[in-house]
């Protein structure tokens, strides 16, 4: 295996330890196939039949099937955590940090006791087993046949390693139309010549294979389907190349979509892959259909609801002003305005939730800081459309954090004095010309800490259609997958942050319960509910798509009369380390045991006792 | 005494029985009734029984209660097997209240089958296409608006349950048939403050007081109780998942759109009827039918979607224009901005993911209740008499001396158990929606004319080789000409621009021979020819409706080659030449 294969050189030593841990480096953890995924998700069940289920999750269109890791000693009924990894299947480490994260909860009753963990280590296998086999190229598409240039044949232009190293690199060919050139100062980087400064492009790029088809274009169609981490609902691409068909059309998304909605239980997800919110929280940003910030009132709705409709207003605004007539009983709240005014779908992680991804995110760099890590890293990706990510926030309404665990150590730049925005801008454009900022870090991690192995030079060799070309270029997965080395210490260093984060879920508790005789066997009835979390309970997001499930407070009691309130209360929203009020007017005409019990799947269930007349 | 009584329930059941068998549903069809989904399934059997060499009756898949969903492929053995035609895809009753949509279906089938080899255009339409009818899309739905009292518009949705009012319950609270007549009707209370009262000109009627006004009613809504005891009547009622929000194209979620569902395809006979529609490539003509509006809409459904290339547009203008004279009184409509935009829409899904021309057939016009049998808009009505009672007042005429007052529900005393003195009445389930029985014959015949008009328009693919020419050595020019005689193009436009799946294949082999070069010959005259660079003996193309697409291929060699055309809709076809 070419990432097994790298040796642990004292240069990486001092890498890891600069990096990561100030602590010797046992290399334990390997990078494990998806077969030997689920042999060890079978082993931990085995070792732990009282504490882990397993459940078969789904079969991809490879032929593989997917387990999913039940951890926990209450089922259902208590609030879960839902962790999925690799749904790219780019990102091997991601299901290394699943599998070892499902033996910390194993062995760590703190976290097997009051929670329930769903785990799914790889949620695209068909693309992960390419890691495995050689030569090594990468391509997140399922094991589904997807006719990628429309032609008569499917899949019958995939890479060829032509120089036989094991590797898919890249081809470079001097052309008339070549629109590449060498970065100075490293040749082995290419560039986009700058025909502003009279350069004209002397390179074509290509991925190494030939025209396996005869149709003129090389590696149009490689084998790979559907790219699972963009087959999910929210800003699916619909008609992009690795998208799939419609959301939900491949049997391992349709299975998470299926598995989240009937486990209302899930309090949060945690995503391990491309992306990772605790240092880089979720971007907004993006523009919608409508601004819901400055909405504009449909002529004929403003007519017959007798508003103004030259003017824009707020949602807030909107709100107050249909409340009033309204029906009694019923009340406006976002999500009804915004489906009444066909506002659209949320794009944007909320303004109210970005409180929290800030304000943790904060604690995590410190956290980092603290276990001594200062070294920079490039900054993490943003979330792909119709990514796992994006559709937990958006669709399930709950908290979602993401982890990467691994990225390119940024290289160390010589310190210029401050420099004003102009300056700035000539930087940014020395940067370009320096070669594309994520290969050039790629490329110094390759020379410094791999003896080079992330890269192959540029090498010639005969081409049956292209002539004379040079093969080389980066090593697939060089760019996101540290060596096997590193694993435990990266996971060592992150994983234990998890039980920070599910520290922070928000508990629904009754605080007090006080009862108040009025007269005439009429009392009023006092709870107070509190939040004990962090989190508010739901989130912004939950409150704005209703789907986390509503906590209910139902008061018992025998031969009683509810004069004022309801039997059952749902319980709107509870901010983090928040309290609410809520009152009834019974009348009892005799002694009696009042029985107030809180039930959320999200946020667990509490019950207080009371006693009234007598 | 007891055995006496035992033997006469005996007798009565036997009675029942055979009441039952003379009922049976026999081919021909009649359609001076509703068809239960347990007749319909029986029709259908019936239908695949008495052709049995014709139909094939294929399980779907399964509704959320386990009903199944069938489906009726016609095609005719003969004239090939169902790949090698244009499949033309009909269905209905997605929405569980719509139910003559399935009679529409359910007499298409009937019409085509029992007049095969009688009527020339319906034998020819039968032989050159094959046909896939669903009757009914939502099995659950169907039968609940059978079995249970509803109004004309519940019992919609897919048998999901939704926590409506977000307390924690499922359907909880729906309504209720409190006078035990199969119908939910409308509640109403006396009432002096009301803004209602009584139309002096018909006392069924209510209107609006006028300032100075006594009032004399308060509306209180459909007929039910307060089931769960949260201050609030008929808050939580049956579903709610629309299947016709729940597919997989621009969907959008339930709280953009109320119906969505939590994912598409959620609804278990959606999810069925899709994958059953992507293992038929062949569909290129989808038709479904809803109930009410009297009109064909065409996508898209959402401005979002963006506007349907022209030519395709021109497509569904040519079968728009003469559908909608079909049937008297029908528009033919853009869906979003004539309607409204709907996401997660069935025919958006076919549209752009079946590659097919879809339409949607709204069947039901309240302006056909006329008491004197002439079309009569209600808007229209409205603003001639200025009596803002006018389509009702017709309604009630019509009720009262066509339908001798079925339809209707006389206003009703009612002891409610929270309202106290209460009266209950107004429109039926079987009205508003639905056509009376008497006039569903006409109904279901014009819009199965629709299919079938639609249905001849599929493409009908000929080859022509105009030119076989030597031009030295052994050098050939050999020119070929695909022509459809159908309005309906091999591909939809559609299909090209989203590069949905391969188009259609033209391609020429020889045992002898090597395609030199090859390409559409844009102007024969000027011999003007776009040369493929690569694989020229490979064409991928499309055959525009009522059009050609002529190819130029230069060969060297000699003997006999194969010019093949193949397409996933328009079948395939191919002639051998041979060059000497």
């Amino acid at each position: 295996m070419f990432f097994t294969r790298l040796s642990v050189t004292g240069g990486m030593m001092l890498l890891v330890a600069l990096l990561l841990l100030p602590e010797p480096i046992s290399a334990t953890r390997k990078y494990s196939d998806p077969a030997a995924v689920n042999r060890s998700i079978e082993q931990l069940r085995q070792a732990n039949p009282s504490l882990v289920k397993v459940h078969k999750f789904a079969v991809t269109p490879g032929g593989r099937e997917m387990l999913m890791i039940e951890i926990g000693k209450s089922g259902t009924s208590v609030p879960a955590v839902l962790v999925g990894a690799n749904f790219s299947g780019l990102t091997p480490l991601a299901t290394e940090a699943a599998m070892s994260l499902a033996s910390r909860v194993v062995s760590d009753a703190s976290l097997n006791g009051k929670l329930t963990w769903y785990i799914l280590p790889i949620g695209n296998p068909d693309a992960y087993a390419r890691f495995f086999t050689r030569p090594l190229w990468s391509d997140p598409g399922n094991g589904r046949l997807f006719n990628d240039d429309t032609d008569d044949q499917t899949d019958e232009d995939g890479y060829n390693d032509l120089d036989g190293n094991g590797i898919i690199t890249r081809m470079r060919v001097k052309a008339h139309d070549g629109t590449w050139v060498p970065v100075e100062g490293e040749p082995r980087l290419m560039r986009k010549a700058d025909a502003a400064k009279g350069e004209r492009g002397i390179y074509k790029l290509y991925t190494e294979g030939i025209d396996d088809d005869g149709d003129g274009q090389y590696n149009e169609d490689v084998p790979g389907g559907t790219n699972i981490n963009n087959n999910f609902p929210h800003l699916f691409k619909k008609f992009g190349r690795r998208s799939g068909l419609y959301p939900g059309s491949e049997p391992e998304s349709e299975a998470m979509l299926r598995f989240a909605f009937s486990h209302p239980e899930i309090a949060m997800v945690i995503a391990f892959g491309q992306t990772n919110y605790l240092l880089s929280p979720p971007k907004g940003g993006r523009k919608g259909s409508i601004d819901t910030g400055s909405i504009r009132i449909p002529r004929e709705m403003g007519a017959s609801l007798g508003i103004d409709v030259s003017r824009t207003y707020t949602l807030a605004e909107v709100i107050e002003l249909v409340q009033p007539m309204l029906p009694p009983g019923m009340t406006a709240d976002e999500s009804m305005i915004a489906s009444f005014l066909g506002l659209g779908e949320v794009v944007n992680p909320m303004p109210d939730d970005m409180i929290f991804y800030n304000e943790i995110s904060s604690d995590y760099k410190e956290y980092l800081k603290k276990k001594g890590i200062t070294a920079e890293r490039l900054d993490p990706a943003q979330p792909e459309e119709g990514s796992f990510e994006l559709w937990a926030y958006y669709h399930l309404g709950v908290p979602v954090f993401t982890i990467d665990f691994w990225g390119l150590p940024k290289p160390k730049e010589e310190k210029k004095e401050n420099q004003g925005d102009e300056k700035k801008n000539d930087t940014v454009k020395a940067d370009q010309q320096k070669g594309d900022p994520k290969e050039v870090a790629q490329l110094a991690f390759s020379d410094k800490w791999l003896d080079g192995r992330g890269f192959t030079p540029w090498k010639s060799y005969k081409h049956p259609t292209l002539g004379e070309v040079e093969i080389g270029g980066f090593t697939p997965f060089s760019d996101n997958t540290p060596p096997e080395s590193m694993i435990d210490s990266l996971l060592d260093l992150q994983l234990p942050y998890i039980p920070e984060l599910v520290k922070r879920l928000p508990r629904l508790a009754i605080a007090e319960v006080k009862t108040t005789e009025k007269g005439g066997g009429v009392y009023q009835l006092e709870a107070w509910v509190t939040n004990e979390g962090y989190l508010s309970f739901p989130i912004a997001m939950g409150k704005r798509n209703k789907v986390p499930a509503p906590a209910i407070l139902t008061l018992e009691g025998d031969g009683i009369e509810i004069l004022s309130g309801k039997k059952r209360t749902p319980i709107g929203e509870v901010g983090g380390m928040k309290s609410v009020k809520y009152v009834w007017l019974v009348r009892s005409p005799k002694k009696e045991t009042l029985t107030l019990r809180l039930e959320s799947k999200q946020a667990g269930n509490d019950s207080k006792m009371t006693n009234i007349g007598g | 005494m007891e055995r006496k009584r035992v033997f006469m329930l005996l007798a009565m059941m036997a009675l029942a029985v055979m009441l039952i068998r003379a009922q049976e549903v026999k081919v021909p069809l009649r359609f001076d009734f509703y068809y239960s989904y347990e007749k319909m399934v029986e029709a259908m059997k019936a239908l695949n029984t008495a052709y049995p060499e014709f139909t094939k009756l294929d399980e779907v898949g399964r509704s959320e209660e386990g009903r199944i969903i069938w489906a009726l492929t016609i095609n005719n053995p003969k004239t090939g097997d169902p790949f090698s035609k244009p499949g033309v895809y009909v269905d209905g009753n997605i929405h569980g209240n719509e139910i003559q949509a399935g009679e529409v279906c359910l007499y298409l089938a009937n019409r085509l089958l029992t007049n095969y080899g009688k009527i020339t255009e319906i034998t020819d339409v039968v032989d050159r296409n094959v046909f896939y009818i669903i009757p009914v899309v939502n099995v659950d739905g169907r039968a609940h608006f059978f079995s249970d009292a509803n109004t004309a518009s519940t019992n919609r949705s897919l048998r999901i349950p939704m926590d409506d009012d977000r307390d924690g319950l499922f359907d909880e609270d729906g309504p209720d048939d409190l006078d035990g007549d199969g119908n939910i009707s409308t509640m109403r209370i006396r009432d002096t403050l009301g803004r209602l009262r009584s139309d002096p000109a018909d006392k069924r009627l209510m209107i609006t007081v006028k300032p100075g006004e006594k009032g004399e009613w308060t509306l209180l809504g459909q007929e039910g109780i307060d089931n769960d005891g949260d201050g609030l009547i008929n808050e939580d009622g049956e579903g709610y998942v629309d299947g016709n929000r729940n597919w997989g194209m621009n969907w959008k979620p339930n709280y953009a759109q109320r119906g969505a569902g939590n994912y598409p395809f959620e609804g278990k006979g959606i999810r069925a009827i899709a994958e059953w529609m992507l293992a038929r490539p062949n569909i290129i003509l989808v038709f479904a039918f809803h109930n009410n509006g009297g009109m064909y809409l065409r996508g898209p459904t959402s401005k979002e979607a963006g506007e349907l290339p022209q030519e395709d547009v021109a497509v569904y203008d040519y079968l728009g224009e003469h559908m909608e004279k079909i049937v008297p009184g029908y528009r033919y409509l853009i869906s979003w901005k004539d309607l409204y935009p709907t996401y997660g829409d069935f025919t958006d899904f076919t549209d752009k993911i079946i590659g097919s021309y879809s339409l949607v057939g709204e069947l039901f016009q309240p302006a056909t209740e006329t008491y004197d049998g002439t079309l009569k808009r209600v808007e229209e009505e409205r603003s001639r008499s200025g009596d803002p009672s006018a389509g009702d007042r017709q309604r009630l005429l019509f009720d009262d001396n066509v339908n001798q007052g079925e339809l209707y529900k006389e206003w009703t005393a009612f002891k409610h158990p929270v309202y106290g003195d209460i009266e209950i009445g107004g429109w039926t389930k079987m009205s508003s929606r639905l056509p009376h029985p008497f006039m569903l014959q006409d109904l279901v015949h014009r819009n199965a004319s629709s299919v079938i008009f639609a249905a001849r328009q599929t493409p009908r693919v000929t080859m022509d080789v105009f030119e076989v020419k030597k031009i030295g050595g052994d050098l050939w020019s050999v020119r070929v000409r695909l022509v459809n005689s159908g309005a309906i193009p091999s591909v939809t436009y559609e299909t090209i621009r989203n590069k949905l799946y391969p188009v259609d294949k033209l391609t020429v082999t020889g045992r002898n021979a090597k395609v030199a070069s090859g390409g559409v010959l844009t102007n024969a005259w000027m011999n003007q020819v776009n040369y493929k660079e690569y694989r020229p003996e490979v064409q991928m193309c499309q055959v525009p409706g009522m059009g050609k697409v002529e190819y130029q291929f230069l060969i060297s060699g000699r003997g006999d080659i194969e010019i093949r055309y193949e397409s996933r809709k328009a079948g395939s076809v191919s002639k051998t030449v041979t060059l000497k």
